[in-house]
């Protein structure tokens, strides 16, 4: 049986994925070409409901009339942080356009949180310092504990009234791209089980991360890694597969994120013991100390016997100690934090101590573009009319390990530099659209409907996010890797037999979740791989077996994987430019320690 | 302590090839703080892979996953089992789709359908305002303080659920919130076609003032207080 791709529709840009990073990007598209004409895929039932709206600590600026502060100080931050694997000429470019967005976005509705004299407030954040590392720099604007709330709403608004064209609860099935320029793709849409063919001008992927590939995780459930098993579907790299994020403190049970705010208004983390550890790890930094070390201290306290087994989850963990705040601040600073411990857990955080443990977060890889937010391939050519940006991509902002409150601040910068790209893309000569008959998309769904076996795709599922939590979070080794490239492979064999209970294809969670189990494997596998092939550790990525980082691995890794399984790897010089124009503080770009 | 329950779902299925609507019982034995979210994830796990459900977030945060359960519209991400059978003082539990929108499948409605009333209101600023310095236009927290909780609505559609007014004349609380929000806000320029709307014949006249969206709200907004401020004409801060 062929499966009919229904309808053609044309338009200038085609985002496939409309939460912060792509609606920002649509918002400055349609502000200096108000003709264009501009459609926004989403999974998710309504723009509104993407991640960026649980974002919630603040972003990070530099106001250039702060006497303290300097924009010199958080590039240096960030590319320090990172383990010395960002690339400075996207660190420059986010850091030096960051204030204009924060008017951009305070102009425009989002409510930044003020002071009483009405001055912007300012939070601190781990890893944000003056003076290369000299003290704690007050930097991150924020809207109470909402900030990313406040983005999603305003970049929606904002392209909502410029007349974009929103197409909700669809997927974005396959690539079309001739020749090395992109064309747009085919869409599934969800609602009324049909395929339809969007031509573009240009195309933003801008489909977020893939948290779901484990079992603990902060992300939203419809985080399954779908943009980047697009690029691989297309034979497109994806950049640092292996660069994962763990949020130190997730809320014991569902994962949900405690945000680091907690502790920079004074949380406490404490052992079994009520030891306040952290004192241990960090002597200077404790509390605020980068991500990665504090999840792995809780980790060692948790291997060392000095967790707490949680009942109902069969989960250890630590707590975290918020009893001591006044309660202005547990009123004002974090309601919705604190909150949430009393909503999931039934905790009362003033009175009791709260359950936390380390929880995917963040993925630092993603789609290899350049400063631009241009796809490149594996030789390091971009592919023209295509782009990424947001969680999905990696430009590389982040490196091996982002600093809080650099997420958000990544989505509307490189939410507008790849609209003035790609804006410029679009006002070139009309785009002649070749004969665009789709080329993958009918093998894999007629695969789903045609398979026969007996067995559950939510425990397939299950199966996978569990190993991956096991083998490859905080701690990783040689052995463990292997052994969940073999599981994996198992994996997808059992997901290929499984036949759907329902062939209708009208909002059939099942016919959804079968696609997004074969994303899941795609890119656990390339996490896997890169995973291996690294033989250090650096940032985020922690090898048990090679715990020190190793100047050999100073390059960023590129993984293809034109069939699953089929991995494979290529490298990426770090961009040094800072480092190398040899202006004043540039030797403090150079290959540094990572030391707090 | 009980450690866990057994519990029943009667859910209310649709399904658009066949346009049929049956009630469907589902029992499983359940952890206290298991979440209504993660029994469907288990009934798709375990028994029934075609229940259609919605959610994106799961921590309250995107309004996804509102369904009615014994009548109440809620979040069935926020809803612990054990709260629910203190709560409605039973463990067996009617689940069905809210009815702002007709329904796609089982507990899925058509979220854009239920959005458009939103879109009406035109949830932006229309007319931003200059900013005083040329750049930042800030907001003294005082003059915020007035509506910052309005600010929080997440569009989950549990207040337009439970409001007694007929959907077909009234676009609703959070509509009206989002539109009472920015008349609230002085970045707004364009207060003219938001009072027109809010006292339009779809708009605030048609509340009854039962308060049921403030009673049902998931993020706590006095959503009626707002209605409230704007039947008496009061959206600007007024002086002490």
């Amino acid at each position: 049986m062929t499966i009919p791709v229904i309808s053609t529709q044309h338009c200038d840009l085609l985002i496939i994925g409309a939460g912060g990073a792509g609606l920002r990007c649509a918002a400055e598209i349609l502000e200096k070409m108000p003709d264009a004409r501009v459609v926004a895929l989403t999974k998710v039932s309504h723009p509104q409901k993407s991640h960026t709206a649980t974002a919630q600590g603040g972003l990070s600026a530099v106001d250039p009339r702060d006497p303290l502060d300097a924009t010199i100080f958080h590039m240096f931050d960030t590319w320090k942080g990172s383990d010395c694997t960002a690339d400075q000429n996207v660190v420059q470019k986010i850091c030096e356009s960051a204030w204009e967005q924060i008017l951009w976005l305070e102009n425009r509705g989002m409510h930044f949180s003020r002071d009483f004299q009405g001055r912007l407030s300012k939070r601190t954040f781990g890893g944000h310092t003056r003076n290369f590392g000299e003290s704690s720099a007050y930097r991150a604007v924020f809207e109470a504990d909402r900030t990313g709330k406040g983005i999603m709403d305003t970049a929606w608004g904002e392209s909502l009234k410029r007349g974009i064209t929103f197409v909700n609860q669809c997927l974005a099935v396959e690539l079309l791209i001739r020749e090395r320029q992109c064309f747009g793709g085919i869409v599934f849409k969800q609602k009324t089980g049909e395929f339809v063919r969007v031509l573009a001008k240009a195309t933003v992927i801008a489909s977020g991360g893939c948290g779901q590939v484990f079992k603990v995780t902060t992300n939203c459930r419809q985080n399954t890694g779908d943009g980047l098993a697009l690029v691989l579907d297309a034979g497109l790299p994806v950049m640092d597969p292996e660069a994962v994020q763990f949020h130190p403190t997730g809320i014991v049970g569902a994962g949900i994120l405690a945000s680091e705010t907690l502790r920079s208004v004074g949380g406490i983390l404490r052992n079994r013991d009520l030891e306040p550890f952290m004192v241990n790890y960090a002597p200077k930094m404790r509390e605020l100390a980068p991500r990665d070390l504090v999840a792995r201290a809780i980790e060692s306290e948790i291997r060392e016997g000095r967790g707490i087994l949680n009942p109902d989850h069969h989960t250890e963990h630590v707590w975290i100690d918020l009893r001591h705040l006044p309660d202005e601040v547990h009123a004002k600073q974090i309601p919705e934090v604190s909150s949430f411990f009393k909503r999931y857990v039934n905790l009362d955080p003033k009175r009791d101590l709260c359950p936390v443990r380390p929880s995917n977060h963040y993925h630092m890889g993603g789609i290899a573009t350049n400063e631009f937010g241009e796809v490149e391939d594996a030789a390091h050519q971009s592919i023209r009319g295509l782009y990424a940006v947001g969680e999905c991509a990696a430009a590389s902002f982040h490196g091996f390990n982002r600093l809080g409150t650099n997420s958000i601040l990544e989505l509307i910068t490189m939410g507008k530099i790849t609209a003035e790209r790609a804006m410029h893309h679009i006002q070139r000569a009309p785009v002649h659209f070749p004969d665009m008959a789709p080329e993958r998309f009918h093998a894999r769904f007629t695969r789903y409907r045609e398979a026969v076996g007996k067995d559950s795709l939510g425990r397939i599922r299950d199966a996978l996010r569990g190993l991956m939590t096991e083998k490859l979070s905080v701690f990783r080794s040689e052995s463990g890797i292997t052994a969940a490239m073999e599981s994996l492979r198992e994996l997808k064999g059992r997901a290929d037999r499984t036949a759907l209970s329902s062939r209708s294809w009208a909002m059939n969670p099942e016919l959804v979740e079968r696609w997004e189990l074969d994303n899941l494997l795609a890119v656990s596998m390339v996490i896997c791989q890169g995973a291996l092939q690294r033989r250090e550790s650096r940032g985020a990525h922690y090898r048990d077996d090679c715990p020190a980082r190793k100047d050999e691995f100073n390059h960023h890794t590129l993984a293809t994987m034109p069939v699953f399984g089929e991995v494979e790897l290529g490298r990426r010089e770090v961009d040094m430019s800072i480092c190398n124009a040899g202006g004043a503080h540039h030797e403090k770009f150079a290959v540094i320690e990572r030391k707090y | 302590m009980v450690s866990f329950y057994d519990i029943t779902l009667k859910v209310r299925r649709f399904d658009p090839d066949s346009k049929s609507t049956w009630i469907q019982t589902y029992s499983l034995q359940a952890g206290r703080i298991m979440r209504f979210v993660d029994l469907f994830r288990r009934i798709n796990s375990e028994t029934d892979p075609t229940l259609a459900w919605g959610s994106s977030c799961e921590h309250g945060q995107c309004g996804t996953c509102s369904v009615k359960i014994n009548g109440k519209p809620l979040l069935a991400c926020e809803l612990l089992v054990e709260n629910a059978v203190a709560y409605f003082g039973t463990t067996t539990f009617t689940v069905e789709p809210l009815g702002v929108a007709p329904v796609v499948r089982d507990l899925v409605i058509d979220t854009e359908k239920a959005y458009e009333r939103v879109d009406r209101v035109k949830p932006f600023i229309i007319d931003p305002r200059p900013p005083a310095d040329g750049q930042e236009h800030a907001i003294h927290p005082a003059q915020l303080e007035h509506y910052v909780s309005a600010t929080r609505c997440i569009n989950c559609f549990c207040c337009a659920s439970a409001c007694i007014s007929s959907h077909r004349n009234f676009l609703g609380p959070n509509a009206m919130l989002a539109a009472i929000v920015r008349v609230m806000d002085p970045r707004e320029g364009e207060k003219g076609q938001r009072l027109k709307c809010l006292y339009s014949a779809q708009g605030i006249y048609r509340c009854h003032s039962s308060r049921a969206c403030s009673f049902v709200c998931p993020k706590q907004i006095d959503v009626a207080h707002f209605i409230a401020l704007a039947k008496a004409g009061r959206m600007t801060p007024q002086e002490e």
